[in-house]
């Protein structure tokens, strides 16, 4: 064998990897995902030149549509949506590389067009055959898809399949899709998105947990009194009723996003951070989960109430909701991680709709200082420690501790001490879809979710779900501007605890 | 993006406990009254010597780094030829608007007058913010062997320059730096895409007739790279407004990478911390040239 001489000219240039040549196909092309999420990620991606040189997008959806009608409706969403100024030049480079296909899934004709449209890019766009293919489908239709581009895949080129969640509906149909995708592609193939694991607060928890040598000695069972962990949204269903009555909050929002934080939080430290590394350890936890018992679980559903001063509907006022459904928008409960950091070391988490704001934070509270040597009243208002992760809005990370109020006497009060990202630096932070996006054209799966962990999740799902059709319950039984239903705060008072004030 | 709000102080001959207490008013005076105490948010402390001629520049550069590299800017402006000495002072806190906080950083313009400019590590060692590393501009061409040159580089944990800048290129005496802190020229950063241009011909740019073509600096600086790289003399340089380069012949097309602006070539220099040691090699090959 011949060796191959190092290229001394590469040393020290530190050159960030650019994707190979690729066509993007975004099936669900007409849809909100992709005017308010996608195509401004890639028109960022292409003002920062992260795109490769060769490269072009192909749309794809039911609604017929012009090459240049698509390329005038993306323009708009990027105007509108863009986080960065609209400049013409970038937006001409990206937009003569954009195609459109009119595709009714249930009809050959429309993938062999595809194909075709696909063929004339390469030729046109240099694109190597190259693909990545973005789901943004519901699951029903990304079967019938993958069946088809597994049927038309060569031997040329390379192929990543980008899977928008949910993925699957509960376990069993979640198996049966790993199953399908691992018949014609391989793991490495398939990026599972959750675009919570793109937002930088949800990297920085790894840089906090792993770069900084105080936090992980106390990061355990001995100094942590409880996590508690918070998905709250203020808006309702915004017109998707369809889905929501099928999924609820536990589909929609625990089974994937709260559950990543869940195991980004309790996770040992990888060896590495690689895909399989990161995934390994996050697996390990989602395997460990469980919650002692359906006490510990609380469903709510909301009712009329004011958000922001306006009164708005409650949820089975919303249009195409059943008005006797028992479809649920709030979900609390607590978890155990069962391993030798988290023993009896609770998780409460929850997530809702129709919330007094838009939050999701961590927040880590440690126990108590053992013996405080002043008065009672003097710390009456100190509360413990707590490590507070804001994921969004405010990204950023606060410390509770207790200090001194000026003037005689020992008077101690609770401040924060605050590092927001918005604050320190001001550079815009990316959106969570340009990584992602960026990460899959490169092969990189370290922020995509796992075949294992997607079940993992869905088993722990299951295993809650399972209890509710035995339960009686009354919906609604919170006010829509409340923070839920009264039995969730029930559940932390039965352990001596509440719900972070706000 | 919000514009800063700016309060500031001006004094002459002043003390440094002056320009302390009083960032420590404009910092409370920049904050409304029952509003949220402003942050100051840090990274580094920035160090500039900057001779009165490049001030305007040096202020405008200045101006792009808040986004990225927040910090206390300690801009020193020596007056050696005012004999009076003293220093005179110009601190301000910029504080920009984000939600209902804000975000200040605080620059403090010392004009170093009479001997006040010969110890100016003095001055620069009490303002330092503790345990933040100190990144040292200097603008124009360093006094190489002389007291503000030696004192200040030993404060700092690196060390900007853009020799482009310089009128002679006195590698030779930058390079013995070298040792006591790391050292970055824009000159250098400027040549980058090229760089990784020219990497992308190996194996075959080994064998083939190289031309060089640009600015003094940056030319100098690119051959010293591929000659250091490649264990080869690469002889044939010319002038130029813009880096070129002739491989084998032929004209190769310039790199797709655009060009930054000064704020954006100083951001990026100041992401680095440790030595550049293929940098070091590259300008110690053109400082061997010139002395032979």
């Amino acid at each position: 064998m011949i060796a191959v001489e190092p290229n001394p000219l590469l040393e020290g240039l530190q050159i960030r990897r650019r994707p190979e040549p690729c066509v993007l196909v975004i099936f669900g092309a007409s849809g909100d995902l992709t005017s308010r999420k996608l195509m401004p990620a890639l028109y960022a991606l292409a003002f920062r030149r992260l795109l490769p040189d060769n490269f072009a997008i192909v749309g794809a959806a039911r609604s017929p549509e012009s090459d240049d009608e698509f390329r005038e409706r993306m323009k708009k969403a990027v105007q509108e949506h863009a986080r960065d100024e609209f400049q013409h030049d970038v937006w001409d480079e990206l937009a003569a590389g954009m195609r459109y296909v009119t595709l009714d899934i249930a009809d050959e004709a429309g993938e062999d067009n595809l194909t075709k449209v696909l063929r004339e890019v390469d030729h046109d766009r240099g694109t190597q055959r190259n693909r990545v293919y973005y789901f943004a489908v519901p699951p029903s239709a990304i079967e019938i898809l993958l069946r088809e581009i597994a049927e038309r895949r060569t031997d040329e080129g390379w192929v990543r399949l980008i899977i928008e969640k949910p993925f699957g509906t509960d376990l069993q149909s979640a198996r049966k899709l790993n199953e399908l995708i691992s018949e014609s592609f391989t793991e490495e193939e398939i990026f599972r998105i959750d675009h919570y694991l793109g937002k930088e607060t949800v990297q920085n928890m790894l840089a906090l947990r792993f770069s900084n040598g105080i936090f992980e000695p106390i990061w355990n069972r001995q100094f942590i009194d409880h996590v508690q962990i918070t998905v709250a949204e203020s808006i309702g269903i915004e017109g998707r009723a369809g889905f929501y009555e099928h999924a609820g909050a536990m589909r929609d929002i625990f089974q994937n996003h709260l559950l990543q934080l869940v195991a980004i939080s309790a996770m040992e430290p990888p060896i590495d951070f690689t895909a399989d590394s990161v995934r390994n350890e996050k697996v390990k936890v989602l395997k460990s989960l469980h919650t002692p018992g359906p006490k510990s679980v609380v469903r709510g559903q909301y009712g009329r109430g004011f958000i922001e001063g306006e009164e708005v509907s409650g949820y089975r006022e919303e249009d195409g909701v059943a008005p006797d459904s028992l479809t649920e928008t709030y979900v609390a409960a607590k978890l155990y991680v069962d391993n030798w950091r988290w023993a009896d070391t609770p998780f409460y988490v929850r997530v809702g709709k129709r919330l007094p704001r838009r939050e999701t934070t961590i927040a880590i509270q440690f126990k108590r200082a053992p013996h405080p040597p002043f008065e009672e009243s003097a710390a009456e208002w100190l509360r413990p420690n707590v490590l507070l992760i804001h994921v969004q809005p405010n990204e950023g990370m606060s410390l509770a501790i207790g200090a001194k109020v000026p003037g005689q006497g020992m008077a101690i009060r609770t401040v924060h001490m605050d590092f927001l990202y918005g604050s320190a630096f001001r550079e815009g932070l990316p959106e969570a879809y340009e990584r992602l996006i960026l990460d899959a054209m490169l092969g990189d799966a370290t922020l995509f979710t796992r075949a294992d962990e997607v079940e993992e999740q869905w088993a722990l799902v299951d295993a809650i779900r399972a209890a509710w059709p035995r339960e009686k319950i009354a919906f609604p039984n919170y006010a829509a501007g409340s923070w839920g239903p009264p039995s969730a705060d029930e559940l932390l008072h039965r352990d001596g605890r509440s719900w972070r004030r706000h | 993006m919000a514009e800063a709000l700016i309060e500031e102080w001006n004094g002459q001959d002043v003390t440094l406990g002056e320009v302390e207490r009083e960032l420590a008013r404009l910092r409370d005076a920049s904050s409304g009254e029952g509003m949220n105490p402003h942050q100051r948010t840090s990274v580094m402390t920035h160090v500039a010597w900057v001779p009165q001629e490049w001030l305007d520049a040096a202020e405008r550069t200045l101006e792009g780094l808040a986004e990225r590299h927040p910090s206390r800017t300690v801009i020193l402006v020596p007056c050696a030829e005012d004999r009076q000495a003293r220093i005179d002072a110009e601190v301000s806190v910029r504080c920009f608007a984000i939600g209902d906080r804000a975000v200040c950083g605080e620059v403090i313009e010392l004009r170093l007058c009479g001997s006040r400019a010969d110890a100016p590590a003095s001055v620069v060692l009490p303002l330092v913010i503790s345990d933040l590393p100190v990144f040292l501009r200097w603008r124009g061409e360093p006094p190489f062997g002389e007291s503000q040159w030696e004192q200040l580089i030993d404060v700092a944990d690196r060390v900007i320059v853009d020799s482009s800048e310089w009128s002679d290129l006195r590698y030779d005496a930058l390079a013995r730096a070298f040792e006591r802190t790391a050292v970055s020229d824009i000159a250098w950063a400027r040549t980058r895409p090229w760089r990784v241009e020219l990497a992308a011909y190996w194996p075959a740019i080994r064998e083939q007739e190289v031309w060089i073509r640009g600015p003094r600096a940056e030319a100098a600086l690119l051959r010293g790279w591929l000659g250091a790289r490649l264990e080869r003399a690469i002889r044939h340089i010319e002038p130029a407004g813009e880096l070129g380069v002739r491989l084998g012949g032929e004209d190769l097309r310039p790199p797709r990478e655009e060009a930054f602006s000064p704020s954006e070539l100083l951001n990026t220099e100041l992401d680095h911390f440790g030595r550049d040691r293929i940098y070091e090699e590259a300008l110690l090959a053109v400082a061997v040239e010139a002395g032979v």
